[in-house]
């Protein structure tokens, strides 16, 4: 949820990758932290919480600056990934078990915004298929028409084919989403 | 030529930012120096702050709570630092009684008083007009919230009894809250703001006798 002060010309905004376990949401948040450390001066934070059930998240807050007469302040999340999923899995799993993985997140995450009276058809968000880099390997992918065709044929968004390993289309995903949520915030308070 | 329109510059120049800040030159990212790996006295309640944030577990309060009182000790030597664990130990009695209904205001003020005493402890040699600026800014937030608060409740029995009850007390009766009179409703609001005063006097005090190292 954004925070606007408009007395203080203040923009805080919260963003969440979002997706299933061992997608590579911290790998991103990571490679912003240490790829980008001297302009963004921050420090990313992983948090550890106990409740009924036990979960990680972490959290990459820094300024954009002066934009336009605003201050805007982003938090970078992840949301909190369940550690039931062991490294081996991702590959033993291979393609079928991360296409399942990805149809029920984007399910979950439907179902989560609707208890917050949100959907995916107003809420800015892009896509991200990451681990690309595996094809390097010699891994099987599924193909980006496949993966589009799954999440993407009723919501036209934005998509990056990405390795957050390497970098690839990390920041341009993120450049994105800021700009879609700063835009979908001043729509709303126009 | 035609004019652009406030949506273009807003756009326009958050791009531009967003491409000076995320442009891939530079050295390669495993080049970059490690942040420090130096050990933060904050860094515990630093992840309280970010849980409750996230979500208000009985965990995370205790757990925030537990982190006050140890840096208290730490910092003892610190008034300032002192005086914003005060303000934060107090925020988290207010949150750990109540919870997702505690003012929304809260959870900012949190995080705003946390980011100061980061600041704060992070920067031994600051000059003392300095922190007793962003003390001094802290504080007035803080009064400021207390005020929100007390009005809240005060709006809140002012309206109809069985409203307000429901709302306030939710194990009351509608019989119960029918006895509520004004002036016990005045008492109360006068004895929450002796409350506030007498906090912020104490507050004042330690502010007063100045910030040390």
């Amino acid at each position: 949820m954004a925070f606007v002060n408009l007395k203080n010309k203040l923009i805080q905004v919260k963003i969440v990758y979002y997706g299933p376990g061992r997608g590579g949401k911290t790998t991103n948040l990571e490679y912003i932290n240490r790829r980008f450390a001297n302009r963004i001066q921050s420090e990313m934070v992983t948090v550890k919480t106990h409740g009924d059930r036990t979960l990680f998240f972490d959290f990459l807050p820094f300024d954009i600056g002066l934009v336009n007469g605003f201050q805007i302040k982003i938090q970078l999340y992840t949301v909190p990934g369940q550690v039931k999923y062991d490294a081996t899995r991702r590959l033993v799993d291979g393609m079928t078990m991360r296409r399942e993985n990805n149809i029920e997140s984007l399910r979950n995450l439907q179902e989560n915004l609707a208890s917050y009276k949100k959907n995916l058809r107003t809420l800015p968000w892009v896509l991200q298929y990451n681990k690309m880099d595996l094809k390097q390997q010699g891994i099987a992918m599924m193909p980006i028409e496949t993966l589009e065709q799954d999440l993407n044929q009723e919501f036209h968004r934005p998509f990056f084919p990405a390795s957050a390993l390497e970098g690839i289309n990390v920041a341009a995903t993120l450049k994105k989403i800021i700009s879609l949520t700063v835009e979908s915030i001043r729509k709303e308070f126009r | 030529m035609p004019k652009s329109t406030p949506s273009d510059t807003l756009t326009s120049e958050l791009e531009n930012r967003l491409d000076e800040l995320f442009q891939e030159d530079g050295p390669p990212a495993e080049a970059l120096t490690p942040r420090s790996a130096n050990h933060k006295p904050l860094a515990e309640l630093k992840k309280a702050v970010l849980s409750i944030d996230w979500e208000i577990t009985s965990e995370a309060v205790e757990s925030f709570l537990a982190q006050i009182r140890l840096l208290k000790e730490v910092y003892q030597t610190d008034k300032a630092a002192v005086v914003l664990l005060q303000i934060l130990g107090s925020l988290g009695q207010y949150i750990k009684s109540n919870r997702s209904k505690a003012h929304s205001s809260t959870f900012s003020l949190l995080n705003s008083v946390f980011a100061r005493l980061e600041e704060i402890t992070n920067h031994p040699g600051m000059p003392e007009l300095t922190k007793r600026k962003l003390l001094q800014a802290q504080i007035t937030a803080y009064q400021q919230l207390r005020e929100k608060v007390s009005q809240r409740r005060a709006a809140g029995a002012g309206r109809p009894p069985a409203a307000a009850a429901a709302a306030s007390a939710p194990h009351s009766h509608r019989s119960t809250a029918a006895v509520v009179t004004a002036p016990m409703l005045a008492q109360a609001i006068a004895e929450l703001k002796d409350y506030i005063h007498s906090e912020m006097e104490a507050l004042r005090r330690l502010v007063k006798s100045g910030p040390s190292q």
